[in-house]
């Protein structure tokens, strides 16, 4: 006698547990644009490295005589499997059954995968899918659970937990509504498909019978909209595309806390100068330029990966890498109100400063910071409380710092740009205050300029004598900055910068005293 | 051909108006100036095309998203 029968069903059973949906469903779902769940993993994962957990769970269907009559697959799969070579855990919904909406034992194996990355401290990437629970429910008379026990742990303390512990990416690929949302954006990158994913709260029905408004899915929650909101980091424009974001934003974080971030081999030159730097700012400080062209000349080739572009635009924040050494970049873009702090760019901001200590990764940041917005709209939308949260995260951050003084550095929200014992060096083109020297003068010379037998003209002398009188020497001479360089030298000292703090980066592992939050 | 509505990305005021209706501009030629938070913020041509339309005049205050130009795409 052998277990010979019972092998044989087992495998009966995985391959049952495989077939999802069936061939209607896939089929479907191949109609809507989408790859199933399964087909995700595969093309997410370094080849042939998927291992599953849970390969049967279902909602199985008994006769009196005990024989299986019909077997639904959990709607999530979960399981290990590796990512440019380290591993990682990977889940998602089935939206092949159920709409992805959890039965008993997916929704079960859902929870398990944020655990499982957790306990076994490699990074969850979620695959959503799928509007959450349903009033139909998970369990009930087909032997499910039916609500947690009162002393049942609450089921999202994981969700939030992770975010202190491993890095956490969240793929939308599909309609994704209320819990399935949530997750996204606890997550500390998310990434929707342009045409074949919206993220909702609650999804057309919902709204059209409490709010009367017709709208569709897009409409309410599609790429144009979720670009903006910063719901989503980035938009891709196909789920390969996608997965490629997915495995680039990983190669620049650690595993978890206790790790390093990965420093590679750089091909690019740690002393390379760029010509073009010496030009980059316009003399005239009203004419705008391009920050991200100056970002691509200093870090290494190629490396530079910006998230949430179009969500609070006056900020920049990038991944990249000098001299191979993954670090966080930081820069204003002062074609979009010159750059200015909005309620939006303070989250932004203030986000990924606490990604970047979370995971030990060196900021850089390029200054040109006009302030806080200000304006009616500004004060409406409460801006200078999100502010201050970007300066307190700044300003209690533990990783190494580097800032470089581009433009502008006015006001409060200057604070934001430095973290304790940043690495100080400016260019030529500084200038810096409490305000700036056009509307700063009105404020402070505002009886003089009244008394004028030609106001404008003497605000226009007083501007034009502070001007010739503002140089960038004084700030070196006063050791208010370490170096005073020439915009060309700024990847060498940069790239010398990420040497010195090699054994800094050491001490950091661990947990932050306060890691991100969505 | 498409016709494209060129907004603008932020608040502020026309500085200068640079093109007129029946132009023919390339992808990234400047199609008006705004001014904001005393910067002179270029609003360019996303395509090569036709001017149909300039919606708003020098000095005139713009709302961020406000639509200020027609473009008909080649």
């Amino acid at each position: 006698m052998s277990w010979e029968e019972e092998a044989a069903e087992i495998r009966r059973r995985r391959r049952l547990a495989k077939q999802q949906g069936g061939q209607t469903g896939i089929a479907k779902q191949h109609a809507r644009g989408r790859l199933t769940i399964r087909e995700r993993i595969d093309a997410l994962l370094d080849p042939g490295s998927f291992q599953e957990q849970g390969q049967a769970t279902a909602l199985p269907d008994y006769d009196e005589n005990d024989r299986l009559l019909g077997f639904v697959p959990a709607n999530y799969v979960l399981g290990f499997g590796r990512i440019a070579g380290r591993r990682v855990v990977v889940g998602g919904e089935d939206f092949t059954l159920k709409g992805g909406s959890p039965n008993a034992a997916g929704l079960r194996k859902s929870v398990y995968a944020e655990h499982l990355a957790v306990r076994y401290k490699v990074p969850l990437v979620r695959s959503l899918e799928g509007g959450g629970g349903s009033v139909k429910g998970g369990g009930g008379r087909r032997g499910g659970t039916v609500g947690e026990p009162v002393f049942a742990p609450p089921r999202f303390r994981i969700i939030a937990d992770a975010l202190g512990q491993v890095p956490v990416v969240s793929m939308a690929a599909g309609a994704v509504a209320g819990f399935p949302a949530g997750r996204l954006v606890a997550s500390h990158f998310s990434v929707m498909t342009r045409h074949t994913a919206q993220v909702m709260i609650g999804g057309p029905a919902l709204v059209e019978r409490a709010l009367g408004a017709r709208l569709t899915k897009d409409a309410l929650g599609g790429a144009a909209v979720h670009a903006k909101s910063g719901i989503v980091d980035n938009v891709a424009e196909d789920e390969p595309a996608m997965f490629a974001q997915v495995r680039r934003f990983l190669s620049y974080l650690p595993s978890n806390i206790h790790e390093r971030t990965p420093r590679v081999e750089s091909d690019d030159d740690p002393e390379r100068m760029e010509e073009e730097l010496v030009r980059a700012v316009p003399r005239q400080s009203n004419a705008p330029f391009d920050m991200r062209a100056i970002i691509d000349m200093i870090v290494d080739q190629g490396t530079a990966f910006e998230l949430n572009r179009d969500y609070g635009p006056s900020q920049i924040i990038a991944l990249a890498r000098l001299d191979g050494q993954p670090v966080g970049v930081l820069a204003n873009d002062n074609t979009v109100y010159a750059g200015a702090m909005t309620a939006a760019a303070g989250q932004k901001y203030r986000r990924f400063v606490e990604l970047c200590d979370t995971f030990h990764l060196p900021i850089v940041n390029f200054v040109d910071q006009p302030g806080f917005m200000i304006g009616p709209e500004a004060e409406r939308d409460g801006t200078i409380r999100y502010g201050m949260a970007a300066v307190c995260a700044a300003v209690q951050a533990r990783v190494p710092w580097a800032s470089i003084q581009v433009r502008k550095g006015f006001g409060v929200a200057t604070a934001a740009h430095y973290g304790p014992d940043a690495y100080v060096l400016a260019w030529p083109s500084v200038e810096s205050g409490a305000l700036p020297l056009e509307g700063g003068v009105a404020v402070a010379y505002h009886r003089e300029i009244a008394a004028a037998p030609d106001p404008d003209a003497k605000r226009r002398e007083l501007e034009d004598r502070l001007r010739k009188a503002r140089s960038p020497y004084p700030r070196a001479e006063s050791f208010a900055v370490h170096e005073l360089i020439d915009p060309r030298e700024t990847r060498p000292t940069l790239c010398r910068w990420v040497d010195w703090i090699q054994p800094l980066l050491d001490e950091l592992t661990g947990p932050t005293t306060f890691p991100m939050r969505p | 051909m498409a016709r494209l509505r060129i907004e603008s990305e932020v608040t502020g005021n026309v500085w200068k108006v640079e093109s007129a209706p029946g132009a023919n501009v390339q992808a990234g030629e400047v199609l008006l100036i705004v001014e904001s938070m005393k910067m002179e913020v270029p609003v360019e041509a996303p395509a090569a095309g036709t001017v149909a339309e300039i919606l708003v005049r020098e000095e005139d205050a713009v709302a961020e998203g406000q639509p200020v130009a027609i473009l008909d795409t080649a």
